[in-house]
C-alpha cells in the first residue's frame, strides 16, 4: 500500500515538474511550443464536431480551461500509473516519460508555423520527469519497497525529496507565469521603445470631416488569432524567399533604414455584410512593397506572394498587382503611431484595393515569392476566391435604421468606397422613387472611401433609403445581393425609418 | 497521509500551470473577440469562445455542426437577418423580412432583441391571411417591427414590457427559461446570439395592437 501512495505521488510530482519546466523553457522561448498548449491546440483540431459542439454547449467559455484540466487529468492519472509501476519496474518510469514525452513532442511539431526546435521543450521536460521519478523512489528506499517488508522506507528522505521538488514545481510554474507577463510587456514595451522615422514621402495634407479616419481603436478587426502575437523585436526578422533571385533578410531596424511612405488608405474586409461595419480608414506609414521584390529578383513564372504571419496564416497576392504602381506597402505605422498589437505590430502588409484577407497579412514574418498553381493561401484554401478585389460598396452611417426622426430636413450621411478607382458618383433612392444624386466631400485619393451627404426634406410616414455608388471607371454598384462568400457582398444598403 | 497532501499539492500546481497556458494572464485585448471570416473556419478558433447560454426545448432543432450556417456556433458570427437566413426553421420569417426590405436594417442597426417566428409559428396563420399580409408592405413591416425590441435583451431582463420598434409595447411573462410574449406566444429556444441581436425564437407571430 505504501509502495502504491508513494508510487503514485512520485509519478504525479516527477510529471509536474518536467511539464512545469518544459513549460518555463518554452514560455521563454516559443511559447506555442510548452506541451499543455501544444496537446491542448492538436487535440481542438483533431475532435470530432459533435464531441467540439458539446464541450461548448457544457462548458461555454470555459471549454479551453476544461479541456486543458481534463489533459492535467488525464496526465495525473498516466503518471500516477506510471510511478506505481516504477517502484517495482523502474524501466516502466522511463518508458513512461519517454512515452509522454514523444506525445508532447508531436504534438508540438504539428502546430501551424513549428519548427524542429519545438520539440525541445517536450523532450526536455520528460527527461527531467524521468530523472526526477527516479531520484524521489530511491529517495524513499535504496530497493523497492512493496516487496521487501525487510527494508526501510525511508519516509522522511521520501517527504523531504518530495517537498523540494513540489517547491520547485511551484516555482518553475511562477516562473511561467512571470515570463508569460514580462514577454507581454516586452512586446508593448518594444512597441512602446518604437520611434519611427518621418515618411521620406509622406501623406497629402489632407483633413477630412469628422468620421473620415477611423480612431485605431474602433478599427475593425477580423482575424483567427486566439492570443495576440507578441513579437519580441530584437528577435523579429522577415525573410523574403522562394521563386527570388536574391533571397532578402531583414530585421525592424534595417527596415526603418528604408525611404518610408506615408497614405491614406481603406481597408476593407470580404466578409462584410453590405452596409456592414468591416471597412475603416487610416493613414498607414510604410515601406513600399515593389522596390523590395524587384530587388530580390522575381523570377519568371511567379505569380502570387505569400505573405505568412508568426503563428502560421498565409495571405496571397497576385504579383502583378503588388508591381503595378500602387502602394503596396510593409506597414510599419498606422495614425502617427507604431502599428498596435491587434493590427499587426510590429509589421502587416497592405495593398490597397484589395480585401484584407488577399492582400493585408498582419504580424507579418515572410514573404514567399511562388504561384497560384503551387500554393492556396489559408482562405482560399476554405472556398474563397485567391484574388480578392475590392468590389464598389457604399453605407448609409446616418440616420441609423429604425431611427424615429422629426420632419423636416434630415442630413443622410455614408460612405462609398471602391479603392484604385475611386468613386465619382453616390445616388440616394427614397422609397423606390428614383435615384438623386448626393454632395461628395472630397477625398485624398482613390485609395480610401469617400464620404458623402444628402439633405433630405422627410415627410411623416415609413421611408426605405437606398444607396448606391458608381467608379471613376463609370461602373454602378451591383444592385444584385450576394452573400460575402466567396468573393465579397454585393447589393445596395437599404435602411428603414419612421418620420414622425 | 502527507503524501497524499503532496501529490494532491502536485496536481494542484499542474493544473494551475494548465490555466496560465489557456491565456487567462492575457491582457483585454485578446479577450476581445475577432469577428469570423466564415461559417466553415475551423471551431478550434474564435467560434468556440462566444458564450453560449441558449435555452429551451425548440433549440435542439438548431443544426449542431457548427460549419452548418444555422448553427449557433455560425450565427453568433453573423448579424441578425443573415444569421436567420441560415437556419431552415426560420425561413419564412426571413422571405418576409426580405420582402419588406428589413435584411440590412435589421443587420446594420446598433443592438437590438428579435422575437423571431419559426415556419410552424407562420403556419398557425391561415394562408389566405399571411399571403395578404405579406402582400402589404406596409402592413408586413409593422408585424415585423413589432418583433422587434432595442437593445440586447438578456434572459434576466426578458419579463416585462418593452417598447417595439413598431412603436407598440410588448409584455413578456415568465421567468428562468419559461417565457410567454403577449400571453401566447411561448420562448421555444432563447437567447440565442447573434453579432448584433440577441434572439428569441417563439411558436407564434405576435401581432401589433394598433
Amino acid at each position: 500500500m505504501r509502495g502504491i501512495t508513494m508510487g503514485a505521488a512520485s509519478g504525479i510530482l516527477a510529471a509536474a515538474f518536467g511539464v512545469a519546466a518544459a513549460e518555463l523553457l518554452a514560455a521563454a522561448t516559443r511559447p506555442q511550443a510548452g506541451p499543455l498548449t501544444a496537446v491542448g491546440g492538436a487535440l481542438i483540431d483533431a475532435a470530432p464536431t459533435p464531441i467540439k459542439e458539446f464541450a461548448v454547449r457544457t462548458f461555454g467559455t470555459h471549454d479551453k480551461p476544461m479541456l486543458l484540466a481534463g489533459i492535467v487529468l488525464v496526465l495525473a492519472l498516466l503518471t500516477a500509473v506510471v510511478g506505481v509501476l516504477a517502484v517495482r519496474w523502474r524501466a516502466a518510469g522511463i518508458a513512461g516519460a519517454a512515452l509522454l514525452g514523444v506525445v508532447g513532442a508531436t504534438a508540438a511539431l504539428t502546430r501551424p508555423a513549428a519548427t524542429a526546435i519545438d520539440a525541445v521543450p517536450a523532450l526536455m521536460g520528460a527527461a527531467i520527469s524521468g530523472v526526477v521519478l527516479w531520484v524521489l523512489l530511491r529517495s524513499g528506499s535504496p530497493f523497492t519497497v512493496a516487496d521487501s517488508p525487510g527494508t526501510e522506507f525511508d519516509r522522511r528522505a521520501f517527504l523531504r525529496a518530495a517537498t523540494l521538488f513540489a517547491g520547485s514545481t511551484a516555482a518553475a510554474a511562477g516562473g511561467v507565469y512571470g515570463v508569460r507577463q514580462v514577454r507581454g510587456n516586452a512586446a508593448s514595451s518594444s512597441r512602446s521603445a518604437v520611434r519611427l522615422p518621418a515618411a521620406a514621402d509622406p501623406a497629402k495634407p489632407f483633413s477630412g470631416g469628422a468620421g473620415f479616419y477611423t480612431a485605431t481603436d474602433t478599427f475593425y478587426r477580423v482575424d483567427t488569432a486566439l492570443t495576440i502575437p507578441r513579437i519580441n523585436l530584437d528577435t523579429w526578422r522577415l525573410r523574403i524567399h522562394g521563386m527570388v533571385d536574391n533571397e532578402m533578410g531583414f530585421s525592424f531596424a534595417e527596415l526603418l533604414d528604408r525611404p518610408l511612405i506615408e497614405r491614406d488608405i481603406t481597408l476593407n474586409c470580404v466578409s462584410n455584410e453590405v452596409g456592414g461595419p468591416y471597412a475603416g480608414t487610416a493613414r498607414w506609414l510604410g515601406v513600399p512593397l515593389a522596390p523590395l521584390l524587384r530587388e530580390a529578383g522575381v523570377r519568371a513564372g511567379a505569380d502570387q506572394v505569400v505573405a505568412r504571419s508568426v503563428e502560421g496564416m498565409t495571405i496571397g497576392t497576385p504579383i502583378d498587382l503588388l508591381l503595378d504602381g500602387r502602394d503596396a506597402m510593409l506597414v510599419v505605422g498606422m495614425n502617427g503611431e507604431p502599428l498596435p498589437l491587434v493590427n499587426g505590430f510590429p509589421v502587416r502588409m497592405l495593398t490597397p484595393g484589395l480585401y484584407g484577407y488577399a492582400g493585408a497579412c498582419k504580424w507579418l514574418t515572410e514573404l514567399e515569392v511562388t504561384t497560384f498553381d503551387a500554393f492556396d493561401a489559408y482562405w482560399v484554401e476554405r472556398g474563397w476566391a485567391a484574388r480578392g478585389p475590392v468590389k464598389t460598396a457604399s453605407r448609409i452611417d446616418q440616420p441609423k435604421p429604425f431611427a424615429q426622426l422629426a420632419a423636416g430636413a434630415v442630413t443622410v450621411a455614408g460612405v462609398a468606397w471602391a479603392q484604385q478607382r475611386g468613386i465619382s458618383k453616390v445616388e440616394i433612392n427614397i422609397d423606390g422613387a428614383g435615384w438623386t444624386e448626393a454632395e461628395l466631400l472630397p477625398s485624398p485619393s482613390i485609395d480610401t472611401w469617400v464620404q458623402w451627404r444628402y439633405r433630405w426634406s422627410a415627410p411623416s410616414g415609413p421611408h426605405s433609403l437606398s444607396v448606391r455608388a458608381t467608379d471613376r471607371t463609370g461602373q454602378v454598384q451591383i444592385a444584385d445581393r450576394a452573400t460575402p462568400y466567396p468573393d465579397g457582398a454585393t447589393g445596395l444598403h437599404t435602411i428603414s425609418v419612421t418620420v414622425a | 497521509m502527507r503524501t497524499y497532501k503532496i501529490a494532491a499539492v502536485s496536481a494542484t500546481v499542474l493544473f494551475s500551470l494548465a490555466m496560465t497556458a489557456c491565456g487567462s494572464s492575457d491582457s483585454d485585448a485578446d479577450a476581445a473577440p475577432a469577428a469570423t471570416m466564415a461559417p466553415t473556419m475551423a471551431a478550434s478558433s474564435a467560434p468556440a469562445m462566444t458564450s453560449m447560454t441558449n435555452f429551451g426545448p425548440g433549440c435542439a432543432a438548431v443544426p449542431t455542426d457548427p460549419a452548418n450556417a444555422g448553427s449557433f456556433q455560425a450565427m453568433a458570427q453573423v448579424p441578425v437577418a443573415t444569421a436567420a437566413s441560415g437556419n431552415p426553421l426560420l425561413s419564412t420569417l426571413v422571405s418576409a423580412v426580405k420582402q419588406a426590405d428589413l435584411v440590412d436594417s435589421l443587420n446594420t442597426a446598433e443592438a437590438v432583441t428579435v422575437f423571431a417566428p419559426t415556419n410552424d409559428a407562420f403556419g398557425k396563420i391561415p394562408e389566405a391571411d399571411l399571403k395578404k399580409v405579406l402582400a402589404d408592405k406596409k402592413t408586413l413591416t409593422s408585424v415585423l417591427t413589432y418583433h422587434v425590441v432595442p437593445g440586447k435583451l438578456t434572459p434576466a431582463d426578458l419579463a416585462g414590457t418593452h417598447k417595439t420598434l413598431e412603436g407598440d409595447e410588448l409584455t413578456v411573462s415568465g421567468s428562468g427559461e419559461d417565457f410567454t410574449v403577449d400571453g401566447s406566444a411561448a420562448v421555444i429556444c432563447g437567447n440565442v446570439q447573434t453579432a448584433n441581436a440577441n434572439v428569441y425564437i417563439i411558436d407564434s407571430v405576435l401581432m401589433p395592437k394598433s
